[in-house]
């Protein structure tokens, strides 16, 4: 015999209680019965399935409209008519008081607004993970030198591949690196991004080739075929999407290179590259041990953690120590990749949800005030109901239905509000926060209708029912009723609320204070050169050159720049600050005795001659580089206060000798002390820097500082441009930029911070602002009557509005008090955002006291007005 | 249980289904299940019930007064609670009298226009 399935028998379970227990059983029966004379074939049950689920569903739902159910549903169905009479009556006494539900609308769609979009956009777009298959198992591995503070330092290529062969948490370990190499296969050569990575990344990274294949064995060691990968951008712009060029190649510095692959659309991985490179393995091993040079990814083994890596890795960098007696001061750091990619923009998103989260409190706040105010007011009219019969449970329900309508109205005028302010959250946060390509993509619905989102924005509106209808209403009615007599005794708890919500609203005005001030500090920060008329660009492929080749050639270049009308002098560098390169190297002290194997290394950068000078650097003691200084091997070197003062704290580092791991730089004298550049950035102290001559061992590729006389340095680009190559047409050119433009880049996520915890503040005080109006405005109506007799005998208006705005004090001032505290706590733990201020900030603090006491004495003073204007007669008859 | 008191005429027309199970019910008490077997096979197969739609009938014929259970009867395993035997009320058979007559006046009616061809 043939069983029902089960599911059928929960489909009972809709039909109303009464006809269900006198019937339920005999209907499973029939079920079964029906059941046993089916026929065997997989069609005929199918269609019994349906048979019989749209019989059971479709008479249920019968059973609930038609005569018989609702004699079945009698009570529940009367119980219904009720709710939409109740509703009826809702929406009409809403019409009676529009301000007070346009107001509940605006301020719960104005937090929900503000929620979806700036929780929609971290969620969508900041926090969004990679999409391919266990990317959750992916880590980032750094070296971390603890002694000289380097927590996230690259690794060398030996090491890595020790790595990768002893780790026990890895599935598979892959250095990559992330470059600019140049195209050279059009008219003039072209600067591109460039990610180099070793044959396992396809391991690690399990990503399929759109067209052709990725690297494999054929790349694992040199001597194969000389490979590349496109990105599909790449792919899409330069080949017109013409799959007949895999096979075929391109030139990338003079090389052709098989174009093995096309990578698909959507991938993407930490920073976009358009083409991808091998890095061959016995290349890695065969590097050099001391030269830290590649990042690496790793995937983890199922069930491991970061922390094993961690672990793990550190082990195998105590054997390295132990087999060669390098990185004694070194460990290994692993972590999940995503969290590696948000790193920069963390503290944004802290402090901007932590503000957030304040401006729905604040809110929710307001609306319990609101409400408890109205309620408050419709006493009288709630009273008559009671006294009818309505009973509590029916107050109580009309309550709700207000509030839940309400809130229901918020929550849909907030999601429509959310879109268009998501563009603007989107505009303000820094471009050059690293967001995924395809997060950036995401459409604004999807974002707003994330499911976090939606269940925040859910929560939100049912705790802006729940605020509306707080507990203790139907109390607050009745001790109302029995207190007839002291009218404004109900409004002590409410009171209270609003001094909760002046609190709130004075932390956040203490926020925008602070990072406004920490802004604009940030700003003014001296970075130690002068950014403004100082042009900065890359250029040059002179690695095939000899040294000397490559000092004639720089010579002819600087030359020829600095005859371009309005260009007053021109020099080289490595890298150029704020651009965040760095470059280490060893450095030896020859007058003082260090372990053996304990080499110190420092930023260097190589320079030519009035680098300085063009940069505006001021030189602090010693002397600048002079022209002898560019002659012959190099002999001197200069040093910023940072290097000064770590290495030679007595404040005698001009005179001193040292080495470098470089042999062309050694025993140099220090001539000269310079100033801190700023180079991560104005935020952070300035690293300890040694600058050598150029001529010793030059890089093919530098970068030039471009000093003009007067006005954009943007302006001398073409001219500038056109010098270089008249020295070298194959020569590329590369990231030009002026140099306050990079600067300002840096401050731009404090900026963003800024911007969006002052607009948070404005509206926070604004719904503060609404909070004590409301109460200073009902306290008013609810006296009308007494004021007005006092009126009659002869008080004046001014002195009943000024006891009117005195009481208001007391309210005010506790909100601010506490406010100021509990903002000098947030403040100490929002340091990491701020910059040159102290959370203890007087000026932030009188700003916020300044705003919120001006705001709350126009809340209390445009009510109090209307004292004046009461009629004493008709105050006192309507009583 | 009636809601109130009705006449006969006040369930008039009846619905062929209600009609047949009143008809059926009157021949003999039964219970669900062979019911709706009777049912099916009295009316040629076009009267084919599921669970839900039966005693959605029944519910209804029993709210009307029309129907009532009479017994109980243990279903034929001794498993399961007892099968309700539902047979017809007073109003019920006045009711199936009413529509019979009412019938047979459409019947008189049908013949005078010799729509069954008897006059042929």
């Amino acid at each position: 015999m043939r069983e029902p399935p089960r599911l059928l028998r929960h489909l009972l379970r809709l039909y109303p209680g009464e006809h269900r227990r006198a019937y339920g059983a005999e209907m499973w029966e029939v079920v079964r019965h029906r059941y046993a004379r089916a026929g065997g074939g997989r069609l005929a049950r199918l269609r019994l399935h349906a048979e019989v689920a749209l019989d059971l569903l479709g008479t249920a739902f019968g059973m609930w409209t038609t005569t018989t159910g609702r004699r079945t549903m009698g009570p529940i169905k009367a119980g219904l008519g009720g709710w939409g009479l109740d509703a009826r009556f809702v929406l009409r006494s809403l019409r009676h008081s529009p301000g007070y539900a346009l107001t509940a609308v605006v301020v719960l769609a104005g937090a929900v607004a503000v929620n979806a979009s700036v929780f929609g956009f971290v969620r969508g777009t900041l926090l969004a993970k990679p999409k391919y298959p266990g990317a959750d198992r992916l880590v980032v591995v750094w070296g971390s030198n603890t002694v000289d503070g380097q927590r996230r330092d690259v690794l060398s290529g030996p090491n890595l591949i020790d790595f990768g062969r002893e780790t026990t948490s890895l599935e598979a370990l892959a250095a990559f690196h992330v470059d600019l190499t140049t195209l050279t296969s059009g008219e003039h050569p072209e600067p591109i991004d460039e990610t180099s990575v070793a044959v396992d990344f396809f391991r690690v990274v399990p990503v399929q080739a759109a067209l052709g294949r990725v690297f494999d064995e054929r790349e694992r060691n040199a001597g194969g075929q000389r490979s590349v990968l496109l990105s599909w951008s790449f792919f899409r712009d330069r080949l017109g999407a013409d799959p007949s060029w895999v096979g075929r190649s391109i030139s990338i510095e003079g090389t052709p290179r098989t174009i093995v692959g096309v990578l698909p659309e959507r991938f993407e991985f930490l920073v976009p590259s358009q083409v991808w490179l091998p890095l061959h393995d016995d290349g890695l091993a065969a590097d050099n041990r001391s030269r830290i040079h590649y990042n690496a990814v790793g995937r983890l083994k199922p069930g491991a953690t970061a922390a094993d890596v961690t672990r793990d890795l550190s082990a195998a960098m105590r054997r390295v120590t132990d087999r060669t007696g390098m990185y004694r001061n070194w460990s290994v750091l692993a972590e999940p990749m995503h969290e590696a990619s948000v790193l920069a923009v963390r503290p944004i998103l802290w402090t901007v949800s932590a503000a957030v989260a304040l401006v729905l409190l604040i809110a929710l706040v307001n609306l319990a005030t609101l409400f408890r105010i109205r309620t408050l007011g419709r006493a009288d009219e709630l009273n008559v109901r009671l006294a009818l019969g309505g009973g509590p449970l029916r107050v109580a329900r009309v309550l709700a239905l207000e509030a839940g309508g309400l809130a229901l109205a918020g929550a849909v005028v907030g999601l429509a509000l959310a879109g268009p302010l998501l563009a603007r959250v989107r505009a303000i946060v820094p471009l050059y926060v690293q967001i995924p390509e395809s997060a950036a993509r995401v459409p604004v619905l999807r974002a707003v209708l994330d499911p976090g989102v939606a269940a925040v924005t859910a929560a939100m509106a049912v705790l802006g029912a729940l605020a509306l209808t707080a507990p203790g209403l139907i109390s607050a009615v009745r001790r109302r009723s029995a207190a007839h007599g002291g009218r404004s005794h109900g409004t002590r708890g409410i009171r209270w609320l609003v001094a909760a919500e002046l609190a709130l609203a004075t932390v956040l005005c203490l926020g925008a204070g602070l990072t406004t001030r920490s802004a604009g500090k940030l700003l003014g920060t001296d970075v130690g050169l002068e950014d403004e008329g100082l042009l900065t660009l890359w250029f040059g492929d002179a690695w095939g050159m000899t040294a000397p080749e490559m000092v004639s050639y720089y010579r002819q270049v600087v030359q020829a720049v600095e005859e371009v009308p309005g260009v007053t002098s021109a020099a080289l560098i490595d890298y150029i600050p704020f651009e965040g390169e760095d470059d280490f190297e060893g450095i030896e002290f020859l007058d003082r005795a260090l372990q053996p194997t304990e080499r110190v290394r420092e930023e260097w950068r190589r320079v030519t001659e009035g680098a300085f000078e063009t940069a505006g650097m001021r030189v602090l003691e010693g002397r600048s580089f002079t022209s002898e200084d560019f002659e012959g091997m190099p002999r001197a070197a200069v040093v910023n206060e940072a290097f000064a003062r770590k290495h030679y704290p007595g404040g005698d580092a001009v005179g001193r000798f040292l080495n470098t791991g470089n042999d062309h730089y050694q025993g140099l004298e220090v001539v000269g002390v310079v100033v801190d550049v700023r180079s991560r950035g104005p935020a952070s102290p300035a690293p300890p820097m040694l600058y050598v001559p150029n001529q010793g061992e030059p890089r093919g590729t530098v970068g030039m500082y471009v000093r003009v006389a007067a006005g954009s340095p943007m302006g001398v680009v073409e001219p500038v441009r056109e010098a270089i190559w008249s020295v070298d047409p194959s020569q590329p050119i590369a990231r030009i930029f002026g140099m306050s433009d990079v600067v300002a880049e840096w401050v731009a996520i404090p900026r963003a911070v800024r911007t969006l915890v002052s607009g948070l503040a404005a509206l926070a005080l604004l719904l503060a602002a609404v909070g004590v109006f409301g109460v200073v405005a009902y306290a008013v109506r609810s006296r009308t009557a007494e004021l007005g007799v006092r009126l009659a005998l002869g008080a004046s208006p001014d002195r009943l509005a000024r006891e009117v705005l005195l009481r208001a004090v007391p309210m005010v001032a506790l909100g601010l008090g506490a406010g100021l505290g509990a903002g000098y706590l947030a403040a100490r733990g929002a340091r990491a955002v701020l910059y040159g201020v102290a959370p203890l900030d007087p000026l932030s603090m009188g700003v916020a006291v300044l705003a919120m006491a001006g705001a709350a004495i126009v809340a209390t003073w445009v009510p109090a007005r209307r004292i004046a204007g009461i009629d004493p007669t008709a105050a006192i008859r309507s009583e | 249980m009636p809601t109130s008191m009705t006449t006969p005429a006040d369930h008039l027309p009846l619905k062929a289904a209600n009609h047949l199970t009143l008809l059926l019910l009157a021949q003999e008490p039964t219970y669900g299940v062979a019911l709706l077997d009777r049912l099916e096979a009295r009316s040629g197969g076009t009267i084919r019930l599921n669970a839900g739609s039966l005693y959605r009938m029944i519910a209804q014929l029993v709210d009307e007064g029309l129907v009532e259970p009479t017994g109980e009867e243990s279903s034929p395993a001794g498993v399961g609670a007892p099968r309700k035997i539902y047979g017809v009320t007073e109003l019920g058979r006045a009711v199936l009298r009413a529509e019979a007559e009412r019938q047979a006046g459409l019947l008189e009616m049908a013949r005078e226009l010799d729509l069954l061809g008897e006059k042929r």
